[in-house]
């Protein structure tokens, strides 16, 4: 799935945790890296948060309307796994 | 780090008194500095008592008896000062020199054998004490001192039993000093240490303090009668070590051995200064710095120490319900029963619904209040700067020139100040300013005041950009006024661009030199996890009145009944930051524990389970908020942002991953028109700076009109 492009109005925020140095993370910085930009251009008023601590797992939460929260788990994928898993999220 | 090697060479008695002198001693530098940021050399190893230990070079040698476990007594030495070396407590024996050494003045020397605890070392610390106790007044009894006294405490310990001195012209006496409505003085009782005084120079940057006269008539003051005008004041009552300065606010309230002491976070400024509150009862009797290095070293913003008094007034104890044009306490059943009736009655739904998080409020009560919004299907405002924006309040000491914009640290963030102010003193730093010009307590090179001002910088024109070029840990603090500023788009962007051309000084792995300086405790964990006919004021009280809508339903939850909840048509009470133990996170992101001191008033609660309890009605269909103890709401944080509860340190953000915020930045402010009017800090007195605590406190009141507006602040006949 291309990230150019607007998502449907149920997804409220998305938030990616992971840490800033950990190899379990490494596919998760790169996908931020390389479409970080992209999904801030097309969806401008979407929350985005990126959130780094050292030795976190990486994760994925996504906030559908009323509160609805579903998460992934980003550890130790590589970043078009990250992508394929986010891209699930967003769209579940 | 200090270490102790080995205690294996033992005294020799050939160490005492009539050796040829080998003169170790060296002009001792007066700039030295013992803080954590200093650099250091070669370590050396000298035997003290006995035991062989190992300090960096450069240590003074009471530094070395220290970390070979010697207490040394000592009143006018202390870590974060230069050396005076004027009271003559610190005597100790060196092998091989003709007379005892003030060991804060001699540095260690490798090899040196040092004796602390021989009878000429005796003889001389009570020699010393009693010719201080010879003219000091002999008024303990009515002391504020008393109790937390170095003098009394060392007399105890190292003094003689009896005074060999009887002045028949009675005790020396000295005029007492008016230093304002903070600091209360007796200069009887003075012993001329200069603590107070080189705090003043080096650390506040208030020059006036000095002494005059010599011997017996040496004096503290400023000369020319003058208050002392210095965000920074309390500290001299802390560093006093005699009762000559004391705290008026505090005067003739409390003895130390009466309060309870607790360890937490302050909330004023968004330096989150570690504070201990002292309290008696159900009273916070007074605030005292916590030695924390990474944030505030030691020393605490007046705001932080004196603006207490004002969690006595004005509090809300009870829930209030609006009826007509009063309100009328009610039960906690009875006011969540109104509310949700008022959601009802608004028919408010979806982005109707807004959440508003004010200054002072805690970690815990805004996930709590963001869930709830987004329960009831609102999501109003999301900030989702990525966290490099944070300022790194400690890196301030490395960086090697700053660049500040919109901002007056002095006012918004005091601690801060004195760290500039103390790598500006003694490192080579540069700082220049665009903005309102301001008494900053530093040189600084002026840019400009406006938007036009920093495109010219970033243009590389003026005399400051070959400073910054040059700067191998360029630093650029952005107030936090920017966001609001008409210009403020446009200036963003500059600097965004400005900041990503020059990402290989700017944004390194080891370095973000792009900050943010907020303003209050709270703003840093709003934007953390994004926030704005039914509104819900958490603690708001900067709400503009005429931007809420004359039919919309308002509720209030704070522990002050200020603007916020004037607005109100239901006021639920919540705890000030002494009555909970609770989240906090600072400007530079790092996230630390307040703890609660005393208990809160009347029927108020802590605020996360207030908002718990909201709407938890069955006709919601769901029940209270999922957590119910505080540290599921802490599994919530972990959930939210890792770093709310990876307490006190700060997470750094990866250099990708900012330069990726940045470019975002660049591209969400482009093309903002440029309107030119100028930046202007907020005065000490606008509201914005004050918090509704601070309006209720009378020892703030009286800052402001001796500081402010330099009236006589009626306090005068105390001092
Ligand atoms: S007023 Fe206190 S701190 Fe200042 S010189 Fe006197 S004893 Fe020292
Ligand atoms: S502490 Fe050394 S002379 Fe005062």
């Amino acid at each position: 799935m291309s990230f150019a492009k607007a998502f449907s109005p149920a997804l409220r925020e998305i938030r990616i945790i992971f840490s800033q140095t950990g190899p379990a993370s490494a596919g998760t910085r790169q996908f931020i890296v390389s479409k970080y930009p992209d999904i801030k251009k097309h969806n401008p008023d979407l929350p985005v948060l990126i959130r780094e601590a050292t030795g976190t797992p990486a994760r994925a939460f996504a906030r559908f309307a009323r509160g609805v929260e579903q998460h992934v788990e980003l550890e130790n994928l590589s970043a078009p796994e990250v992508e394929a898993k986010v891209a699930e999220l967003i769209s579940s | 780090m200090l270490r102790i090697v080995s205690s294996v060479s033992r005294p020799t008695s050939t160490g005492l008194l009539g050796k040829v002198a080998v003169t170790t001693h060296t002009p001792h530098n007066g700039r030295r500095s013992f803080s954590s940021t200093s650099s250091r050399g070669a370590d050396i190893t000298l035997t003290v008592d006995g035991k062989e230990v190992t300090v960096p070079q450069g240590s003074a040698l009471i530094q070395a008896c220290e970390a070979a476990g010697a207490t040394i007594p000592r009143f006018c030495y202390h870590d974060r000062l230069a050396i005076a070396g004027n009271c003559r407590m610190c005597l100790v024996e060196v092998e091989r020199s003709p007379k005892p050494v003030a060991s804060c003045a001699m540095p260690a020397m490798p090899g040196s054998k040092v004796f602390t605890n021989t009878p000429l070392v005796h003889e001389a610390r009570e020699g010393v004490m009693e010719f201080l106790l010879a003219n000091h007044p002999l008024d303990c009894p009515i002391c504020d001192q008393g109790g937390e006294c170095d003098l009394q405490d060392q007399s105890m310990r190292y003094g003689s039993d009896r005074a060999r001195f009887h002045e028949i012209t009675g005790k020396r006496a000295v005029e007492n000093k008016d230093l304002g409505p903070l600091v209360k003085t007796s200069m009887n009782r003075c012993i001329q240490c200069t603590r107070c005084v080189r705090f003043a120079n080096e650390v506040a940057g208030v020059e006036e303090l000095g002494t005059t006269g010599r011997g017996n008539d040496m004096q503290i003051g400023t000369y020319v009668a003058k208050t002392m005008d210095s965000e920074l004041s309390g500290n001299v009552v802390d560093l006093c070590p005699v009762g000559a300065l004391t705290s008026k606010p505090y005067a003739y309230h409390a003895r130390p051995w009466e309060l309870k002491n607790t360890e937490s976070i302050d909330v004023m400024d968004a330096v989150g200064s570690n504070i201990r509150i002292d309290s008696r009862g159900v009273e916070v009797m007074r605030i005292q710095p916590k030695t924390n290095d990474d944030v505030n070293e030691e020393w605490i913003s007046d705001k932080t120490r004196y603006a207490y008094d004002g969690l006595k007034f004005q509090r809300l104890t009870t829930p209030l319900i609006k009826r007509g044009d009063r309100f009328v306490s009610a039960t906690w059943e009875d006011a969540l029963a109104a509310i949700a009736d008022g959601l009802a009655a608004s028919g408010a739904k979806d982005d109707e619904i807004q959440g508003v998080v004010g200054h002072l409020t805690d970690a815990e009560s805004i996930v709590a209040l963001k869930d709830l919004i987004n329960r009831l299907g609102s999501d109003n405002l999301a900030l989702d700067q990525p966290g490099g924006n944070a300022a790194p309040v400690h890196g301030v000491e490395k960086a090697d020139a700053i660049l500040l914009i919109g901002t007056n640290p002095r006012h918004e963030a005091a601690v801060l100040n004195s760290r500039i102010r103390k790598s500006w003193l003694h490192t080579g730093l540069e700082v220049g300013l665009v903005g309102e010009r301001a008494d900053t307590t530093y040189g600084y090179d002026f840019i400009g005041e406006d938007a036009k001002a920093l495109s010219n910088f970033i243009a590389g024109k003026g005399p400051f950009v070959e400073k910054f070029k040059n700067a191998k840990r360029p630093l650029i603090i952005v107030g936090s006024a920017l966001a609001e500023h008409p210009d403020g788009k446009a200036m963003y962007n500059d600097l965004a661009k400005f900041v990503e051309k020059n990402k290989d000084k700017l944004v390194t792995p080891e370095w973000n030199g792009f900050s943010i300086l907020q303003r209050v405790a709270s703003r840093p964990a709003a934007y953390e996890l994004g926030f704005p006919k039914f509104i819900y004021l958490l603690n708001a009280d900067e709400v503009d009145p005429k931007s809420i809508p004359q039919d919309a339903f308002v509720v209030y939850q704070g522990h002050h009944g200020d603007l916020g909840a004037q607005l109100a048509d239901v006021c639920l009470p919540g705890v000030a930051y002494t009555e909970k133990g609770v989240t906090w996170v600072n400007t530079e992101g790092r996230a630390q524990l307040g703890r609660a001191a005393v208990s809160s008033p009347g029927a108020s609660r802590e605020d996360w389970k207030i908002i718990r309890y909201v709407f938890s009605w069955p006709i919601y269909r769901w029940g209270p908020l999922p957590y119910d103890d505080i540290l599921e709401v802490r599994d919530r944080l972990w959930d939210i942002s890792p770093t709310l509860v990876r307490y006190d340190v700060t997470e750094p953000t990866s250099q990708e991953i900012a330069i990726a915020g940045l470019k975002t930045l660049a591209t969400q402010t482009g093309g903002a028109k440029v309107a030119g009017t100028p930046l202007r800090n907020l005065s000490q007195t606008s509201t914005k700076l004050i918090l509704y605590q601070e309006r209720e406190s009378v020892t703030m009141a009286q800052c402001t009109r001796a500081f402010v507006k330099g009236e006589n602040y009626g306090f005068t006949a105390f001092a």
